[in-house]
């Protein structure tokens, strides 16, 4: 049967943010084959309920919203525990790294590889995992970002700020095991 | 705007999420304060790095020809 020229021009708009889709599930499920299943299933319900979506609001932060609700009707079943985050307290990379005697951009950030920095954002609960896929890696606004998760745009932001905390010290954790920087002591940067 | 302001709006620059005055301000402070921004230098590339490291991947060919099927 074929489908009506206002669906079909609704799911062609809404596959334009495919991408954004796909990249945010394979974040929060960390499974190419979850995030792809999770995504299917966010398109079919979007074009289920398309009379919801009010023409000219912003249908990638729409889109990502039944996204992360149908990760978070999953989630919520099976890994209840995974949604705390420890307190790492007040981690600032920057002073960190000026403490232990580096250079903190040119001897630690240009050298941590990408997968590092993928791994410590996979590494956060889910619950701060989206406010970074959303604010840092897709760009939204911290006002986009709290409609997207239902939250008031303080809370936006604490767990922004947590999140990147964290964030900071994963990568530090990093830089001290792969030998970029040595605690408490002069730097060391191996020849790449 | 001392460093202690400067540093508590720094991620929200970042962000973009200051208003015209404060950005004014903001950048002000910048300019006279290597310190702050040696600091602002290496949070926008911090933030900057982990967008680069995460937005590499795109839904696979297969997997966007496989939606177009069923929803087009």
């Amino acid at each position: 049967m074929a489908e009506s020229p206002a669906r079909t021009a609704f799911a062609e708009e809404a596959l334009t943010h495919l991408d954004t889709l796909y990249r945010g599930a394979l974040r929060l499920t960390r499974d190419p084959d979850q995030a792809q299943d999770l995504v299917q299933e966010a398109y079919l319900r979007a074009l289920r309920y398309q009379h919801s979506y009010q023409q000219g609001t912003n249908m990638k932060a729409w889109l990502f919203a039944i996204m992360r609700n149908l990760f978070w009707d999953r989630y919520k079943g099976s890994r209840k525990e995974d949604v705390s985050l420890d307190d790492v307290g007040e981690f600032v990379l920057y002073d960190k790294l000026r403490d232990e005697g580096a250079k903190p951009e040119a001897d630690v950030l240009d050298k941590l590889a990408a997968s590092e920095v993928v791994e410590a954002v996979e590494k956060l609960p889910p619950l701060h995992r989206e406010v970074v896929l959303l604010v840092d890696v897709e760009g939204f606004s911290y006002k986009d970002a709290a409609q997207t998760l239902g939250v008031p745009i303080g809370t936006v932001m604490s767990r922004l700020h947590r999140a990147r905390q964290q964030l900071q010290k994963s990568l530090y954790d990093y830089a001290l095991e792969s030998g970029i920087v040595r605690a408490n002591g002069t730097k060391e940067v191996p020849q790449t | 705007m001392n460093c202690n302001d400067c540093e508590e709006k720094l991620d929200r620059y970042v962000d973009r999420e200051l208003s015209a005055t404060e950005v004014e301000e903001l950048k002000l402070h910048l300019e006279g304060c290597p310190p702050c921004a040696d600091r602002y230098q290496f949070q926008s590339h911090l933030s900057r790095l982990v967008k680069l490291c995460c937005d590499q991947d795109k839904a696979p060919p297969a997997f966007r020809e496989k939606l177009r099927q069923i929803l087009l």
